[in-house]
């Protein structure tokens, strides 16, 4: 157990001593000053878990100090006994007022003193306890809503929203906005003929490990997935949070993803016999973020025609290849070996009322 | 006052703190006869609170009682009470004698 601290303040040095020795004498540490201000200035550095307060004290006197003391939140659980030879009901409700939480009378019974602090003491404990288990659970009530929101968003997304728990401005409770993303999907190919000639429960195997590194190359370059569907992920950059290099984010996560599939890809050719690769669509462009669906099934996405490109030009990318939209290639070339770009004119993509400049690159 | 109103049983734990205690008394003591003969009844009111709240804390009873009735006098202005509680304290102090137990 902790050792427990009283702060005895009396003006009187044979008082404080006398209340020092019997503290002392219970197992518990005493310290003791005599006047208000060095009571105050001891309970802001060094706080006591327990005072003994004299009342009629030079400078401020016990009732302002108690005053002070509790309408302080870093003090106001500090259990407060007033001691005291005013025997008057008028100092006894100063008392109660000033928010003491027990007064000792002057001359002062050794037994109901001890009697008294004993109490408090365990009072205090058991408050302390109890806060200590509330602080305890709430850690792993936060760290359990962590966990669960790490498997669908990236950690630092979900450190954010644990962060902000009941603010106004957290990122779910934004309102819908437009905001500049660049917006990158990535797909399986060859993907039919696995769901065609391979069993079920390897199918799922293999979706969980096609997955596994794709998301692993998103977080690591803090992108926020906002969808996995089929064989297809969806991630955006610059959103939630401003990064003023998402392009290059982007660009180093489609360089990760295909560079980390590689070994999957042999993997599973020795396996299944499958040829597959990563297919890539990056677009940079104005979006639309926020919250879709109903009060029982809300969705954080992000939509417009930005998102549109990039999903018409994931389809287009064969394997091992990312198609990016004009813009966005303007902002990464000096990331991309020219070698490796290819530039397809201006395409007119499936549903877009305007031709889109594209460009390929082979990883 | 016979001799046994003179002993005073006090816990041997606090026996280290005995001589303090009986030193700031006489010192007490002078400064209640300064107060009384500057009519200075703020001065022993206080002095008189103060002996009352500490005496019998060591278990010195009588220094509390006197304490009390000096507070008391010193309300009232009473400075012929207040010199005979005060010569009362003088003899308790010269004839006081402490067990340890």
């Amino acid at each position: 157990m902790n050792s427990f601290r009283v702060l005895v303040v009396d003006d009187d040095p044979d008082m404080a001593a006398f209340l020092a020795r019997i503290i002392t004498t219970e197992g518990m540490v005493a310290d003791a000053v005599y006047d208000g201000d060095s009571a105050l200035l001891s309970v802001l550095t060094q706080p006591p878990d327990l005072v003994l307060l004299d009342v009629m004290l030079p400078g401020k006197n016990g009732f302002e100090i108690c005053e002070h003391l509790k309408s302080d939140p870093a003090t106001a659980l500090i259990p407060v006994v007033l001691v005291t030879a005013l025997e008057d009901r008028e100092s006894r409700v100063r008392g109660i007022q000033a928010g003491a939480d027990d007064f000792l009378s002057k001359p002062v019974n050794r037994e109901e003193l001890v009697a008294r602090v004993k109490t408090l003491r365990r009072l205090h404990e058991t408050r302390r306890e109890l806060e200590e288990r509330r602080l305890a659970a709430e850690v792993q009530r936060k760290e359990a809503i962590r966990k669960a929101f790490s498997r669908y968003v990236s950690p630092r997304l979900a450190d954010s929203i644990i962060r902000d728990l009941g603010s106004d401005d957290a990122p779910f409770k934004a309102h819908a906005h437009r905001a500049e993303v660049v917006v990158l999907f990535a797909d399986l190919r060859g993907f039919t003929r696995i769901t065609e000639s391979i069993a079920v429960h390897n199918v799922v195997e293999m979706l969980n490990e096609f997955f596994s590194v794709l998301t692993e190359a998103a977080y690591q370059h803090e992108g926020t997935i906002f969808n996995m569907a089929g064989d297809s992920l969806l991630v955006g950059f610059n959103v939630p949070f401003p990064q003023p290099d998402a392009p290059a984010r982007a660009w180093r996560t489609a360089v990760d993803m295909v560079s980390s599939f590689g070994p999957l890809a042999s993997a599973w050719r020795g396996r299944y016999g499958v040829e597959t690769g990563v297919g890539i669509g990056i677009c940079r462009g104005e979006a639309i973020i926020g919250n879709v669906g109903s009060p029982h099934f809300m969705s954080y996405t992000v939509i417009g025609n930005t998102v549109n490109t990039a999903a018409r030009l994931v389809q287009m990318a064969q394997a091992d290849e990312v198609l990016v939209s004009g813009a966005y290639y303007q902002s990464i070339r000096d990331l991309v070996p020219q070698g490796r770009v290819e530039a397809r004119g201006d395409i007119a993509l499936r549903g877009m009322s305007e031709a889109t400049a594209v460009y390929s690159i082979r990883l | 006052m016979g001799e046994d109103a003179y002993k005073v049983k006090v816990a041997k734990d606090l026996e280290d703190l005995i001589p303090n205690f009986l030193g700031n008394r006489r010192k007490e003591l002078d400064a209640l006869r300064v107060a009384l003969a500057a009519a200075d009844f703020e001065q022993l009111r206080l002095l008189g609170h103060r002996m009352r709240g500490v005496g019998n804390s060591y278990g010195f009873e009588h220094v509390s009682v006197i304490g009390k009735h000096i507070e008391d006098g010193a309300r009232s202005g009473d400075k012929a009470g207040l010199a005979a509680q005060i010569e009362d304290y003088g003899n308790y102090l010269s004839k006081v004698q402490i067990v340890y137990e």
